[in-house]
């Protein structure tokens, strides 16, 4: 029986991942966030922001977020309050863009989302999120050529990470389209990395208070089971 | 010695209804085999995991809106405004799968002990009970975060209902309450999800009863006669309860701090979307092996028919099981038989991850087949089988 179940326990694990099905799996990157203890940094969260701001949301809205939400990623009151007043906005209004359901459907065919939990919608999240806005052609590749031998359909752009390759998202990142308050260069990979990392708070805005919250829990539970156990050990001394 | 006020309180309690007693009685005194294996943890933790349930649930229920419109967004209000909402939600997500993996552990036990056999055999109808309502429970509860599995997933699995002779197509137009899974199906579905666990509660509390009625069975198969070969619940089991409590909520802390998304679907933080079909439409990875069996058969009618018949037929298992002898340990072949079964279970469950194209096809049928016939040659395998020497006592 005990063979069995460790048997059991090794088979479930790979068992009940799910493939994520579609383009090529995204490069794994090295995200800060990925620790057991984490933290935001507020520099790239800021970046990822003016980002997000200023060319995502042409089109996108992050409809959970308001600006007041950035007070439990380091930002302070006055910091909030600033950033809100460049946009017209109240610290408690939320990030809704300018482009109309009715205006996206006429010029893309199709309803566009909303960005706010996108790392957690798609499989491989923040990596294939950044695999995507990196991952635009002019074109198709040679290698793809005869996937497409009558060249990409109307409104498409072909797209690596994409499932399909055929995307209707024109692609939005361009050098030096936005310029960062810390004067960071603005490439096309710097503003995927920091966006997708924005994205990530985004989607996950309770990450860091799970993560601390998860360590303070299981040193208790090893101790208390530790505990346990040897209580255990004294109560069934005398069974035999 | 004269008795304290509180004493006489309880005495005077207890003659008019007397809680004190019972309790003394089934969780104090109530007398258990002493060579119970770690394997016997696993009923009192699945009662854990329960409570763990109806407990996060409540709360979620509080902030929750069962509105096709306001569904989503309520659960996103849970995770980022409602304090520690993230928490309770993370438990009751990551709890639903524990509560799967503790049953399944529970229910295997009970094959491999001969946990089912008389005079338990009631008790194990419970079990049974138990296992559909569970699953009842859990396909309505993932359709209410109506993201775009939960949408998909409710429209797969009521749709099977049409596949019933003459009345399929009106049965499933009732279940819906429209004529499509829409926002009566939502609210229905919510009522249903709160309303069954308790349900659910009260057939453990049968299956509590028919369990103290016989006691539990033991590792070794054999009727317990002597005084000698039983222990007190209190305090033996209570802390060996208690031990194994700690070893389940260290990787169920685990997954909820630090993996809560890993036995989810990327899909459900879609909206759900009536226009858009998923690529692949999967259930939660604890319906898989039955959804492999569903997808083995060719015959949709057939089809579902094997999929309830292949839990259902658990309640015949006493009677298919013909051979005397209880334990798996006592018996060379059943025993083998026994761990392919658990094996095929596995295997089907990952066969219902896959699509259903190519070699999936047929290792689903052979599995689907082995399942079947497991239980099918058990009454050959109980007149044929030479039990090892069973001892007497322990």
């Amino acid at each position: 029986m005990k063979t069995l179940f460790t048997l059991a326990l090794a088979t479930l694990i790979p068992a009940m991942s799910f493939a994520a099905g579609g383009g090529a799996a995204p490069v794994e990157q090295d995200w800060s966030f990925k620790g057991i203890t984490p933290d935001w940094d507020k520099e790239q969260l800021l970046r990822g922001y003016t980002v997000a701001t200023q060319v995502c949301m042409s089109c996108h809205s992050f409809k959970y977020i308001s600006h007041r939400n950035l007070m439990k990623a380091k930002f302070t009151e006055a910091d909030v309050k600033a950033l809100a007043a460049d946009m017209d906005l109240g610290i408690n209004d939320k990030l809704i863009s300018q482009l109309t359901a009715e205006d996206a459907e006429a010029v893309y065919g199709k309803s566009i989302p909303d960005l706010s939990l996108m790392n957690k919608a798609r499989g491989n999240g923040a990596d294939y999120v950044f695999a995507l806005l990196t991952g635009y052609e002019d074109g198709v590749p040679a290698k793809y050529a005869h996937d497409f031998e009558s060249g990409l359909p109307d409104g498409g752009y072909f797209n690596h990470a994409f499932p399909g390759h055929v995307i209707a998202m024109p692609q939005p990142l361009n050098d030096d389209q936005v310029e960062y308050r810390d004067g960071t260069s603005a490439t096309v990979e710097q503003m995927a990395k920091d966006v997708t990392y924005f994205m990530q708070w985004t989607a996950e805005p309770e990450l860091l208070a799970r993560k601390k919250l998860g360590v303070y829990i299981m040193l208790y539970l090893l101790i208390f089971t530790a505990l346990a156990y040897a209580l255990k050990r004294q109560i069934w001394k005398d069974v035999h | 010695m004269s008795k304290s006020n509180t004493q006489k309180a309880i005495e005077w309690f207890d003659y008019r209804l007397p809680i004190f007693s019972f309790m003394k009685h089934s969780a104090v005194e109530y007398p258990t085999p002493k060579n119970l294996s770690y394997m016997w943890n696993f009923g009192s933790l699945a009662g854990i995991a329960l409570v763990l349930q109806i407990l996060t649930g409540i709360f979620l229920a509080m902030h929750y809106k069962p509105d096709v419109n306001l569904a989503f967004d309520s659960i996103q209000h849970i995770m980022r405004d409602v304090n520690s909402g993230w928490l309770i939600r993370n438990m009751h997500m990551v709890g639903a799968s524990f509560f799967f993996i503790v049953v399944y552990i529970h229910m295997a036990r009970g094959m491999y002990y001969g946990s089912y056999k008389g005079p338990r055999e009631v008790l194990w109808w419970m079990g049974v009970i138990i296992f559909f309502l569970m699953m009842a429970t859990a396909f309505m509860g993932y359709v209410l975060p109506w993201g775009q599995m939960s949408f998909w997933g409710a429209t797969v699995i009521t749709n099977l209902l049409s596949v019933i002779p003459f009345v399929g197509e009106h049965v499933v137009i009732w279940l819906w309450g429209g004529y499509s899974v829409g926002d009566a199906t939502l609210n229905r579905f919510f009522s249903l999800h709160y309303l069954l666990p308790f349900v659910i509660f009260a057939v453990v509390f049968l299956h509590l009863w028919a369990l103290h009625t016989h006691k539990s069975n033991n590792p070794v198969g054999i009727d317990l006669k002597k005084d000698t070969d039983f222990i007190p619940f209190h305090p033996y089991y209570t802390i060996k309860d208690i031990f194994g409590l700690g070893v389940y909520l260290i990787p169920f802390t685990f997954m909820v701090c630090y993996a809560p998304e890993y036995l989810g679907h990327p899909d459900n933080y879609i909206p759900a979307d009536p226009m858009v079909t998923p690529a692949h439409i999967v259930p939660e990875w604890y319906f898989l092996p039955f959804y492999a069996i569903l997808r083995a058969v060719p015959d949709k009618l057939l089809g579902v028919i094997a999929m309830v018949a292949a839990i259902a037929i658990l309640f015949i298992l006493p009677w298919l099981d013909t051979s005397k002898v209880r334990s798996a340990r006592f018996r060379p072949l059943f025993r083998p038989l026994l761990i392919l079964f658990f094996a095929n279970m596995f295997v089907l469950g990952w066969v219902g991850a896959k699509p259903p194209e190519g070699i999936y096809i047929v290792i689903g049928r052979l599995a689907t087949f082995y399942h079947f016939a497991f239980f099918l040659i058990l009454p050959l395998v109980g007149m044929f089988e030479k039990p090892k020497p069973v001892p007497k006592s322990l």
